[in-house]
């Protein structure tokens, strides 16, 4: 049974157990936060009278506990071999990947759209932003930059290419998620402060989109082609899409933004280029969902009355901010 | 709104002939300059220049144009947008006054632009396909005029300002001068139909009259002419100029033999202001400017007169421009026809109306002058061949007998259209002798044998003998211009030159754009950029999918594989 005191339950000690991962300043301590970490999300995710999320929560637990006793391992051996500094390389590349597979980041990302495609989506917003934060925390402390940069390299492509041919809503998250992973691990090796700036405007984006999608539960791309909804609903999701996107003038462009800036100034050229043109693969995805959902006649269900007159605030809100984010931040800022 | 703009140009003018007058005989004149923006060693200023010719020619394009403008009440008074028409024709005369009293190289490019531009305007006002080919023809020949004086300001920055009329008694032998020159001449050249540009000025007729009446008659055509006497100071030594002579003979020869095959009677007096154009620029560059102006503008005063003479018998006639519908309309329109024979004796340069002063003393001024024997002949055979179309033009309309056409309407009493012709028929009398006794103060010392002096009186006649022999049309007549055809379609087409600068210029490049259009932009770019690499994503992406759908335990092994991999790879 998964009743409301139980979520709530579970959660705290969810929070909790990333604070305990961020702030220990042992490696064995942040190897117990993983775990809790684990053991609480488990339960939030696995309602007995679905099948799928049962399967679901079997292989995250799979995959996230392997991870987590390489990561062990890894820490154990570093504990005994740190007198002999050559091998300070292998055991960061060992430790790094244990934790690129806690986060679903490529190669290691294989169970990520697997999964977000069985969890409702509540639960995948917990799964794309919150347990996000403790292993790239971790990554920040004992990071190979030449291991991660090809790892970049490899999130980037993998989560343009592997959106396109999607028809459902979630994989199409998970894999702009991949992608969007791969430019935060790129602004942990500029500064934690930057990643904190990125990670918090792409968790507002991401909760932006899902709770439009979650009040209209939808989970396929079919349902967007709906032509009776609301035009604030479907402007929202316009300006929602591309500012995951990373378009200007909306938000999403800020951070984006500022890692390209440091790029450019550090003469990253080729891995400039690389995240230029998987964005441009990802935009031209979204656009052509935002396109066929805005402006064409596709769809229209007489008895279906998408107008949520209720609800419409949250929507009007998120629109704003989402346009006016980035130019007002520059009145606050500068 | 006719009547505001009329009244305000008319009381325009007013102001303008007084001005002149004080400021002709004071010797007077007037420099206002305004400093927009000065950067870097190079200054924008607006300059207007009053001299007494600005001045005398602002006169006659404000006199022009209201009397233009109150006769378009009547002629276009069945047009839906009137309010349209009236104030592009307002915006050109703008740009022509602007053009006048400006020495100063950018607000020339204003006014020149503004001309071209509003021309194009007008010409395709009557929206069929025609007047859209008419007026592409003429905005692309006058683009051309544009893009030399866009080049002359950019050599005239070596100077430092653009008021070019201060530099011409310094710097006359100097390279970018040269270069400058060349230009100018071109761009009063496209302006004023030259022989390479002078296919634009027939086809502009399919304008309405009006506006024929007003631009290519009287203002538009001479700006060009306006422009070169302005740097007269400067051509007058160069080989250009020699060049431009033998051009504008040329194009006075050729207009005058074309007229003679056209049977359009707006296309006639079309080809009659080219011939006369032609007698202006090849008179200024014998290096007599002050005769070419004198010509300028009474050529304005009878040839507006023409056109709107023109535009009467053409609503008369139900739209119909051909000449050999037309016949005997001296007997049933007196008044028009009054006007239509004045302008046109005028045009031959019959004693004493206004042509006779201007054409008299340019022909007596090339005899006098020792000149080329070629151009001596050409003067005078276009003499004679203009007062052989214009005799012909006379008798086909006036002096033969009525075709009878199915609809007709011979109305004479229009009474707005036919007080602006007299206005114009009053000053077509009279400014002639105005002119010459304002403009130069002390007259022309000409010397010469009695026959050279009457050369012209013995070409006019054989012109006007000619001109009643050819126009004898009857049931019987032998077509001779189908005996002879090449050689008078030859003579007709104005010497195969429209062919040459429409089509003969696009051909090849429209051939060729056709064929990268084919190969590149349908073919291969579509292969390496547009759906080729779509193409290729789709196929990374279905491959990709095809990866992920798997067992879970492949994803374990395959984690479990790299750290093996890795272990053997650094230990070993």
């Amino acid at each position: 049974m998964n009743n409301n005191s139980n979520k709530m339950f579970f959660l705290f000690i969810l929070f909790f157990s990333t604070l305990i991962s961020i702030s220990s300043n042992s490696w064995f301590g942040c190897w117990i936060g993983l775990e809790i970490n684990l053991l609480s999300f488990i339960p939030l995710i696995s309602n007995s009278k679905n099948l799928l999320s049962v399967e679901t929560s079997l292989k995250y637990f799979l995959t996230q506990s392997l991870a987590s006793i390489n990561f062990l391992f890894m820490i154990l051996i570093k504990f005994s071999l740190l007198k002999n500094f050559n091998m300070n390389n292998i055991i960061s590349i060992m430790m790094n990947s244990s934790l690129l597979m806690k986060m679903g980041s490529a190669p290691f990302h294989f169970w990520f759209p697997n999964i977000v495609e069985g969890l409702s989506w509540m639960n995948n917003f917990m799964l794309m932003t919150w347990q996000k934060i403790s292993p790239m925390i971790l990554l920040s402390y004992y990071f190979n930059k030449n291991f991660l940069i090809f790892m970049i390299i490899m999130n980037l492509i993998i989560g343009s290419l592997g959106g396109l041919n999607q028809t459902s809503l979630r994989k199409l998250l998970a894999f702009s998620s991949i992608n969007n992973l791969g430019w935060m691990i790129f602004s942990i090796m500029i500064s934690e402060n930057l990643w904190l700036f990125y990670f918090l405007i792409y968790s507002m984006m991401i909760f932006m989109m899902i709770s439009l999608f979650f009040l209209m539960n939808m989970y396929f791309m079919n349902q967007l082609f709906i032509n009776n909804m609301n035009f604030f609903i479907k402007l929202n999701l316009l300006i929602n899409f591309l500012s995951l996107g990373g378009l200007p003038p909306f938000m999403g462009f800020m951070p984006k933004w500022i890692i390209i800036n440091f790029l450019l100034i550090n003469k990253f050229y080729f891995l400039t280029f690389i995240f230029m043109m998987t964005s441009l693969i990802i935009i031209y995805y979204y656009i052509r969902i935002i396109y066929s959902s805005f402006m064409f006649n596709y769809f229209k269900m007489k008895w279906v009355n998408l107008l949520m007159k209720n609800n419409m605030s949250l929507i009007n809100l998120s629109s704003f901010i989402s346009i006016s984010s980035m130019i007002l931040s520059t009145f606050i800022f500068m | 709104m006719c009547f505001n703009s009329f009244f305000f140009l008319f009381f325009f003018m007013l102001i303008n002939f007084f001005f002149f007058v004080y400021f002709i005989m004071n010797g007077l004149s007037v420099f206002f300059e305004w400093e927009i923006i000065s950067f870097n060693s190079m200054s924008i200023v607006m300059s207007i220049l009053l001299d007494w010719m600005s001045l005398l020619f602002m006169m006659f394009v404000s006199l022009i144009s209201s009397v233009v403008i109150f006769y378009s009440k009547s002629y276009m008074n069945s047009e839906l947008n009137l309010n349209r028409f009236i104030i592009l024709v307002l915006m050109f005369v703008f740009s022509m006054v602007l053009l006048i009293i400006s020495p100063n190289l950018i607000s020339i490019l204003l006014g020149w632009d503004g001309l071209g531009l509003i021309s194009y305007c007008l010409v395709i006002y009557y929206q069929n396909l025609k007047s859209y080919n008419a007026g592409m023809l003429t905005a692309l020949s006058n683009r051309i005029g544009d893009v030399m004086i866009l080049m002359i300001i950019c050599w005239v920055m070596n100077y430092g300002s653009w008021n070019y009329i201060f530099y011409f008694d310094f710097m006359k032998n100097d390279y970018v001068m040269f270069i400058i020159s060349f230009m100018i001449i071109i761009a009063a050249m496209t302006k004023s139909a030259q022989i390479p540009f002078s296919s634009w000025l027939p086809a502009a007729m399919a304008a309405p009259t009006p506006v024929s009446a007003l631009v290519h008659s009287s203002t538009l055509v001479t700006a060009g002419v306006y422009l070169l006497i302005r740097f007269n100071y400067l051509l007058i030594d160069m080989f250009f100029f020699k060049v431009l002579l033998f051009l504008s003979i040329l194009t006075m020869f050729m207009s005058g033999i074309s007229a003679n095959y056209e049977f359009d009677l707006k296309k006639i007096i079309a080809l009659s202001t080219l011939s006369q154009l032609g007698l202006m620029m090849s008179i200024l560059s014998l290096g007599f400017p002050d005769i070419a102006f004198f010509h300028l503008l009474t050529h304005a005063m009878f040839k507006a007169l023409l056109f709107m003479c023109a535009g009467v018998i053409i609503h008369m006639m139900n739209d119909i421009q051909d000449i050999r519908y037309m016949g005997g309309l001296s007997l049933y329109i007196p008044l028009t026809s009054l006007c239509l024979n004045i302008s046109n004796l005028s045009l031959c340069g019959i004693p004493f109306l206004s042509g006779f002063y201007s054409k008299d003393l340019i022909l007596e001024m090339v005899s006098f002058n020792s000149f080329n024997l070629m151009v001596f002949i050409l003067f005078y055979l276009s003499t004679g061949l203009t007062v052989f179309y214009t005799f012909r033009l006379i008798m086909y309309v006036m002096i033969n007998d009525f075709n009878l056409m199915m609809i007709y309407n011979l109305y004479d009493e229009d009474y707005i259209m036919l007080n602006s012709m007299f206005v114009l028929l009053f000053m077509s009398l009279l400014s002639g002798s105005f002119l010459s006794w304002f403009i130069f103060s002390y007259p022309y010392m000409i010397y010469l044998p009695f026959n050279l002096k009457l050369m012209v009186i013995y070409v006019s006649i054989l012109g006007s003998i000619l001109g009643f022999m050819v126009s004898n049309m009857g049931i019987y007549s032998l077509n001779k211009l189908l005996l002879s055809y090449n050689l008078s379609s030859f003579l007709c087409l104005m010497w195969f030159m429209p062919n040459l600068s429409t089509y003969g210029l696009s051909y090849i490049y429209l051939n060729f754009s056709q064929i990268l259009f084919k190969n590149i932009d349908m073919g291969w770019s579509e292969i390496y950029s547009g759906k080729g690499i779509f193409n290729i994503l789709k196929n990374y992406s279905v491959f990709y999918n095809i990866y992920q759908m798997n067992n879970f335990k492949i994803y374990l092994f395959s984690f479990i594989l790299w750290f093996m991999i890795l272990f053997i790879f650094f230990f070993i």
